[in-house]
């Protein structure tokens, strides 16, 4: 309850600010839009001149990448410390935020929110809605259940794989550049995987799971009977990353806190 | 004082020399946007022999080139201008005897000649070593080439400066930043070559110049384009270098008089 | 039309500004989306003064009273809305690039130096933008270096710079190219009185050496007090005094204070009565520490001397002038410094003229890092790459 009442009030303050700001809300809802229509249009554009990508159907691929929209938009409302090294630990913000009665990844999150992120999921929506009529996909009755299952295993793996390499900041402060680096990788994880080669496909199941940010779940949908039991590992990928990177992150604080600043 | 716009490129250079670490994980992040342009292509062009005039290689070659000229001529001048405008720096610059805007190409440049040595060069190897990429046997198109690209580092740059100093006349201009970005990316080629757009909007491309960034000098590169053919693209870009020059001065002069009324 | 003898020469200066004025409520958001009111502000209204070569004037005034406005103006970055403006022979807006190579300005919170490099790379750059020769470079570094100290900070880029070194970097800095006009908007703020008290001895010592004219602008009364042999106050964009301090201390000072160290306790009375008629006000600060106020229309200091000194065994007189802080206060309460305070009550309140507040930081731009820099070094950091590059 505690945290609800953290939320609302962080909230508030950013529809404030933004109000103050008022056309910026949209500018970025639309450029955000404009980087994912950005692919959409590689795709849409690719598909003109070959009737498959790596064995899969133009719609097949919008789905994968509508489907890869919905985790990444409601990641990115959450979770925005790209900056985390210069604005909290050189300038030393995280003291305020450590001597604050809450846990301090949520307070960081909370000042961090970026809800113009979400009209990402929403259009990632909108375009898996849409390609999957065009496929005429058939859903049990459980499948929106997997769905949710499998966006929320998405987003812990986002997390972890996030969290970890912030808490990066706590044990060295040079400027990595592997937050950058990361996200490109991630990128992989919106076109289907049996593209790339052996190692990356396996990097892309084990080390930086973002197979299973789009492609797996999504194939899920798309071809149940050769994905499936792929598909069902997200939920699973997600708890072991999401606790490998909440650990390191709090061990980082307790050393950032042991070693003063 | 040409010296010390000079300096100021050495500087600058000096500058990002001393952000090592982030260098590194520069050219892999170069190698990765490769790598996974690449693996699409290849899917896409399945058994295809030609897409848009390139074949198989020639598309690598022009994705990895894409890629390391972008290493190359990317800056941020934009953000830069738009954030000393945002904070009032821009006043402090005003003291000095120079003119701001040269003093911010000259950064720009050095910044492009340090991504030129120890980015795309050596980005560019990495890049030929993983992937089928095939090189230019004619030290003529090396040598258009590397002329082009360096229209191409000034025609992003000229985009970058009229953006960043849009922020002298729109409150926050944070979003008009990154729709340039996309606008760059997408329709210079980058991500896609602009011959395999849609015809309504390839056409709609060729009078914009983005595409002088990115797919003029990549084309030249990979030999799409041959000949005669080459020494228009050239000219295409030296004349959109011209054009640009029109609105940024128009600019410079609204904002300064902006500044030296409003300040700021 | 150069005026030979005055560096700066200002008439009926004014600056306008227009602002927009924001509608209350959401309702008044959403109107102001469409429809913008602006109202006009004066900043500055037609003030005149005139600063003779080789004269260290301070400027004070509070927040908001038109300093830095004025300042804008005299160093040609920003332009009148009316009135006339000499600077060192410069129109300063009109003939701005011949002009700034003849001054030096120092802003204390904002660096002008480039932030990433070592200082004296900044001071090569600028010795180079601002074409001084070699020699000459030379010759002023070491001096400056010598003077204030800068030895082991010279290597050091400028962002590892404690505040008080970076300050006295950044004063070097204005003065490689031996200014003939020196403008300081605050530059002690958020200093040590050690690198406070520094930095005064060597203006002094520039301006003596050299005849550099400063302008200082400043919350800091004790700057004032340590430099100026003039101040002028700005208060809401009207001049409000213009002179010498001593003056300021006449006419504004109340009047003097004197403490008695005696030797053995003597009752109060004793005391009035000793100095019975001469107009003064006894306080007893302790059993053997005596003060006595005399205010400046009453009789004069040697005369209460002479009658308690002769009476009373004394041990030590010290004499307290009046306090600059104090005057100050007053003028600005009074709202003029044209007459000296009707009353004379005591001021409990304390608002006070220090320490200014820095200008905000404003939105956290988060969101800048994630997207299109994808493919490189770095989100972009904003002190790294930023300043001044």
């Amino acid at each position: 309850m505690f945290y609800a009442s953290l939320f609302i009030e962080y909230f508030k303050d950013y529809l404030k600010r933004r109000l103050t700001y008022r056309s910026d809300f949209w500018v970025e809802v639309l450029t955000d839009l404009m980087f994912q229509g950005m692919n959409l249009v590689f795709i849409l554009v690719v598909f003109l001149h070959t009737p498959l990508l790596g064995g899969w159907s133009q719609e097949q691929v919008v789905f994968i990448y509508g489907y890869f929209m919905v985790p990444a938009g409601i990641f990115g409302c959450f979770f925005n410390l790209w900056n985390f090294t210069e604005r909290y630990i050189v300038k030393g913000e995280m003291d305020r935020i450590l001597t604050r009665p809450a846990y301090n990844l949520w307070q960081l999150m909370l000042e961090n929110l970026d809800p113009a992120s979400l009209s990402g999921s929403i259009v990632g929506l909108i375009i898996m809605g849409y390609a999957g009529a065009q496929l005429g996909l058939t859903l049990a009755w459980y499948d929106p259940l997997l769905f949710v299952l499998f966006t929320l295993g998405a987003i812990a793996i986002y997390g972890g794989v996030y969290i970890s390499l912030t808490s990066v900041s706590f044990f060295s402060d040079a400027p990595t550049g592997i937050l950058p680096l990361m996200w490109n990788i991630q990128n992989y994880g919106r076109y289907p995987v049996n593209i790339y080669n052996k190692p990356i496909k396996l990097f892309l199941t084990f080390v930086a799971p973002f197979a299973f940010v789009g492609f797996y779940p999504a194939a899920y949908f798309l071809d149940r009977a050769n994905w499936g039991w792929v598909a069902l590992c997200t939920p699973v990928m997600g708890a072991v990353f999401l606790t490998i990177g909440l650990s390191l992150w709090n061990y980082g604080v307790k050393k950032y806190r042991g070693a003063g600043s | 004082m040409v010296n010390a716009y000079v300096d100021l490129i050495r500087i600058r250079f000096m500058m990002m020399l001393a952000y090592r670490v982030n260098y590194y994980s520069g050219i892999v992040i170069y190698a990765l946007n490769i790598g996974a342009y690449y693996f699409l292509w290849k899917a896409i062009y399945g058994s295809s022999e030609s897409l848009g005039g390139m074949s198989v290689t020639q598309m690598t070659t022009y994705v990895a080139i894409s890629w390391m000229a972008r290493a190359f001529y990317f800056n941020n001048l934009d953000r830069e201008i738009a954030n000393e405008i945002r904070d009032g720096s821009v006043a402090v610059q005003f003291i000095r005897p120079y003119n701001y805007l040269i003093v911010k190409m000259m950064q720009g440049f050095g910044e492009g000649l340090f991504r030129l040595f120890l980015f795309s060069v050596p980005g560019m190897i990495v890049a030929s070593l993983l992937f089928p990429v095939v090189l230019p046997s004619n030290p003529g198109v090396w040598a258009v080439f590397l002329v082009m690209l360096l229209f191409s580092f000034l025609i992003n740059s000229q985009i970058n400066i009229l953006t960043g100093l849009l922020a002298f006349f729109v409150e926050n201009n944070e979003g008009m930043m990154r729709m340039k970005r996309v606008a760059v990316d997408l329709f210079s080629g980058l991500i896609i070559p602009v011959s395999l757009f849609p015809a309504a909007m390839s056409a709609v491309l060729e009078w914009l110049p983005f595409q002088a960034i990115t797919y003029l000098p990549g084309s030249v590169f990979t030999g799409r384009v041959t000949g005669a053919a080459v020494y228009q693209a050239f000219a295409v870009q030296v004349v959109w270098f011209l054009i640009l020059i029109v609105p940024i001065w128009w600019m410079w002069r609204r904002a300064r008089s902006r500044l030296f009324v409003q300040g700021g | 039309m150069t005026d030979a003898t005055n560096a700066i020469n200002v008439q009926r200066l004014r600056k306008e500004f227009r602002v927009q004025k924001s509608r209350e409520g959401l309702k008044g958001a959403l109107r102001d989306l469409f429809n913008r009111e602006y109202t006009t502000v004066r900043a500055v209204k037609d003030i005149s003064f005139t600063i003779p070569k080789g004269e260290i004037c301070g400027y004070i005034g509070e927040n908001g009273a038109g300093k830095s406005t004025t300042i804008k103006m005299l160093t040609g970055i920003l332009v009148p809305t009316s009135g006339e403006i000499e600077v060192n022979g410069f129109v300063p807006y009109k003939d701005r690039e011949r002009f700034v190579r003849r001054i030096g300005v120092v802003f204390g919170q904002r660096s002008q130096l480039w932030w990433d490099i070592g200082v004296i790379e900044s001071f090569r750059l600028l010795r180079k933008v601002y074409r001084v020769p070699e020699k000459e470079f030379k010759l002023r570094l070491d001096e400056l270096t010598e003077r204030l100290q800068l030895q082991d900070l010279l290597n050091r880029p400028v962002r590892k710079l404690s505040l008080g070194q970076r300050m006295r970097c950044e004063l070097a800095a204005s003065l490689l190219h031996n200014p003939d006009i020196l403008f300081l908007d605050e530059p002690t703020i958020g200093l040590d009185i050690v690198v406070k008290t520094e930095i005064r001895e060597f203006l002094k010592s520039m301006n003596r050496r050299y005849g550099t004219t400063v302008l200082l602008t400043t919350h800091d009364l004790q700057d004032i007090e340590a430099l100026c042999s003039r101040v002028i106050m700005l208060d809401d964009g009207n001049i409000i005094y213009d002179g010498s301090l001593d003056e300021l201390k006449t006419k504004w000072g109340k009047g003097r204070e004197l403490s008695f160290r005696l030797h053995e306790p003597i009752p109060l009375n004793r005391l009035e009565q000793l100095t019975e008629g001469l107009g003064v006000t006894w306080t007893k600060e302790n059993e053997l520490t005596a003060k006595v106020w005399v205010p400046f229309d009453a009789a004069p200091v040697s005369a209460v001397l002479s009658r308690v000194v002769g009476a009373v065994e004394v041990g030590d007189v010290s004499i307290l002038e009046p306090n600059t802080d104090d005057i100050v206060r007053e003028i600005y309460k009074a709202g003029s410094a044209a007459s000296p305070a009707e009353t004379r009550g005591t001021d409990g309140a304390s608002g006070n003229a220090g320490g200014g507040s820095t200008g905000g930081d404003g939105e956290n731009h988060a969101s800048e890092a994630k997207s299109g820099e994808d493919a490189d070094r770095a989100p972009v950091t904003a002190q790294g790459a930023g300043k001044h590059g």
